[in-house]
């Protein structure tokens, strides 16, 4: 139960993330060039998201013995979390700027009015890209946490969900949803990602965790710490 | 062939973002799978876990100097 738990948790708060960036894409195009080509585009992004998780994961639930799958699937979460957590930090600590997606959406809609003479294939090709690229990441999610875990259908499920939740909300207030704290978001995936595949790339090992599943929570704890650590370090006023 | 290398650099992308600290983390996970199935102590995966939060704080602080400077 805690691992589906962990599991669809993972899977929806990835998704939501990157759910909300492509809604900034998908907006900024619809409210300036119509509706029609960038709703085509996000449909064909999604057609094509949805065919890789069914080819990849089903490749990889049925193909690659149990512990080899553990061992990959762990390293690459790891550098995915790691990435992620990387940036939350350096954001955190100022060194880059946050993620705006008010800023987003208006360089989006100041391109789009730029070249307003060309043809709606700018829309369509615009928002299949951004939904492609952003859902990508998602599929990775989604296949990584359902495929390890053994609980694919629940990393869709939390996928699907987080991607209908984020819809919605596009559809009711049409604008960028700026106050998702998306960087926080981030951050927090950023942990459990690197936590959950510190975790399979060890059993993918042969080594086991002293209380199994659990030690996720250590782990999770163990690299917010590592974080905090980092962020106060590059804070400090003598840091240079 | 254009289309192909964005779509593979966009791949990349995802578990890459600074190639050192990248290289520095496979290097951790390789030694951690050549070392810790030989030693039999109860939660010796931990180790894992330390060397790559480390790493995590080295390359965040190493990054942050190399843009402030």
């Amino acid at each position: 139960m805690g691992a589906q738990l962990l599991t669809f948790g993972a899977a929806f708060l990835g998704s939501a993330v990157e759910s909300v960036e492509a809604l900034t894409i998908v907006l900024a195009v619809g409210l300036t060039r119509g509706w029609r080509a960038p709703l085509l585009g996000t449909l064909s992004a999604l057609g094509l998201l949805a065919l890789l998780v069914a080819i990849f994961g089903q490749l990889i639930v049925t193909r690659v013995p149990e512990l080899t799958l553990k061992l990959i699937i762990g390293t690459l979460i790891v550098l995915f979390g790691l990435r992620w957590l990387h940036k939350a930090v350096l954001r955190s600590a100022g060194v880059i700027a946050m993620h705006d997606e008010n800023r987003a959406y208006a360089q989006t809609v100041e391109s789009l009015r730029a070249d307003h003479e060309k043809t709606d294939w700018i829309g369509f090709t615009l928002a299949l890209k951004g939904v492609f690229l952003e859902g990508l990441e998602v599929v990775f999610i989604v296949i990584a946490v359902g495929g390890t875990s053994g609980g694919m259908g629940v990393a869709v499920a939390g996928g699907l969900l987080a991607m209908l939740v984020v819809a919605i909300a596009g559809v009711i207030i049409r604008r960028p949803l700026a106050q998702v704290p998306e960087n926080t978001l981030k951050y927090a995936v950023g942990i459990i990602l690197t936590s959950v595949g510190t975790f399979w790339a060890a059993e993918g090992m042969g080594v086991s965790w002293p209380l199994d599943f659990v030690s996720i929570v250590g782990l999770a704890a163990l690299y917010f710490l590592a974080s905090r650590v980092a962020i106060g370090l590059i804070r400090r006023p003598a840091f240079a | 062939m254009k289309w192909l290398r964005a779509a593979a650099s966009e791949v990349i992308g995802l578990f890459v973002g600074d190639w050192v600290q990248s290289g520095v983390s496979v290097a951790i996970l390789a030694a951690a799978w050549l070392a810790l199935p030989r030693l039999h102590v109860e939660g010796v995966a931990y180790v894992l876990a330390v060397a790559l939060a480390v790493q995590l704080i080295l390359a965040t602080a190493a990054e942050a100097r190399r843009k402030k400077a």
